[in-house]
């Protein structure tokens, strides 16, 4: 049984927590007990498996329903006139509406999250996103390869002045979609390939696909993009935003 | 995370009208996701507290049988994952849907669970072996 140490460092490494000096602990550990290399390859395998569960859309209708139910309530009304501190009466309404569009925002793009795990044949994406040429002047952020399974290649993030894009330089041999989630915020990418074994040309032909993320932030956060051919999970991979704009 | 459509629709529901009819106490210093999560995650928790010690999960996303393509070594293991996860507790389940799922960073978990930071880390790292010795025990590692 691993002691707790082992397994803060174990998890740690995980999440991408370790420094230098951490990293050299694990090592020295895992050199010298079998039991924690046991436990932190089941613990990897056991993330990475979850990491890779794709998100499920809510069933059709449910937006439409949740979205018609709301102009039948009361409006919150009797608390529009407070205001939060600092902010003068002039504000107020831009706030207000603010809010609204923020709840819709979130009834589209976080849908999702009560639903996961719970096997729908239909993907029917919050968001959706067609492919384009990348930007030239767009600098590498960071990539990974795609080894295993039917989707095999590499995924790699860019950013430019604006935002960042994913270039799919990928091959299959039946189209592939994919699925980009970053701290909720979920985006589904049509035709990264088009099958037949080649790369992938989604947007001119002979030229890997490229798609934008418009409002995925840049603090270092992981975005884990997700293969998706017929319905199903067929590979993913995770990438590290860029810290700071 | 509540691992029954019907559920998972009425709780999708209620998130949003009472998101709609509280909007005036969302705090704009905070994350909105968060805030709008928090609720979700209230009213699941509360729908799994209302059920009965022994409620069936819905036979909708209940074992089915495999199709050809499901027997792979790593569908299975996620299968069993899937099976796994309806055991431990709602609690430590989710940690898990934070974090594996939904992808949020520890800040955001704790804005969300309304915990410190390392109770959250602690919590998935409990979580975490959880699943492990459920696998294990069961022999699907």
């Amino acid at each position: 049984m691993a002691n707790p140490g082992q397994l803060v460092l174990i998890n740690a490494e995980i999440d991408g927590d370790l420094d230098a000096a951490q990293r050299a602990e694990l090592a020295r550990t895992l050199l010298a007990d079998p039991k924690a290399r046991e436990l932190r390859d089941d613990l990897r395998r056991l993330c990475q498996t979850l990491d890779a569960v794709p998100l499920v859309d809510p069933p059709p209708g449910l937006q439409e329903s949740i979205l018609a139910a709301m102009p039948q309530m009361a409006p919150p009304l009797r608390r529009l006139g407070d205001r939060p501190a600092g902010v003068t009466r002039r504000y107020a309404p831009a706030i207000t509406v603010w809010r609204y569009a923020a709840l819709l925002a979130g009834l589209l793009i976080a849908g999702g999250v009560m639903f996961e795990l719970v096997r729908s044949p239909a993907l029917e994406p919050s968001e959706l996103a067609g492919t384009i040429a990348l930007d030239p002047a767009a600098t590498l952020v960071d990539s990974a390869q795609i080894a295993r399974g039917p989707v095999s290649g590499r995924v790699s993030l860019y950013r430019d002045r604006a935002a960042l894009t994913l270039r799919f330089e990928v091959t299959a041999s039946t189209p592939i979609d994919a699925r980009v989630s970053s701290e909720g915020h979920i985006l589904q990418i049509l035709a990264v390939t088009r099958g037949g074994g080649t790369v992938s040309d989604g947007g001119t032909p002979g030229m890997p696909a490229a798609a934008a993320l418009p409002g995925v932030a840049m603090h270092g956060q992981d975005i884990t993009v997700t293969f998706i051919s017929d319905g199903r999970r067929v590979g993913s991979a995770t990438l590290r935003a860029p810290a700071g704009r | 995370m509540l691992r029954n459509v019907e559920d998972a629709r009425d709780v999708a529901q209620t998130t949003f009208l009472k998101a709609f009819e509280h909007l005036a106490d969302y705090d704009e210093t905070r994350k909105f996701y968060s805030w709008l999560y928090r609720i979700a995650l209230n009213e699941s928790l509360d729908t799994l507290g209302a059920r009965k010690p022994f409620d069936p999960i819905s036979g909708d996303e209940e074992d089915k049988t495999p199709g050809p393509e499901q027997r792979a070594e790593g569908d299975q293991l996620s299968r069993a994952i899937d099976e796994a996860l309806a055991r431990i507790k709602p609690e430590y389940r989710a940690v898990i849907t934070l974090r594996h799922f939904m992808h949020l960073s520890y800040q955001d978990m704790g804005e969300i669970l309304m915990l410190p930071e390392k109770t959250v880390k602690s919590r998935l790292y409990e979580a975490r072996q959880l699943l492990r010795e459920d696998l294990l025990l069961r022999g699907a590692t």
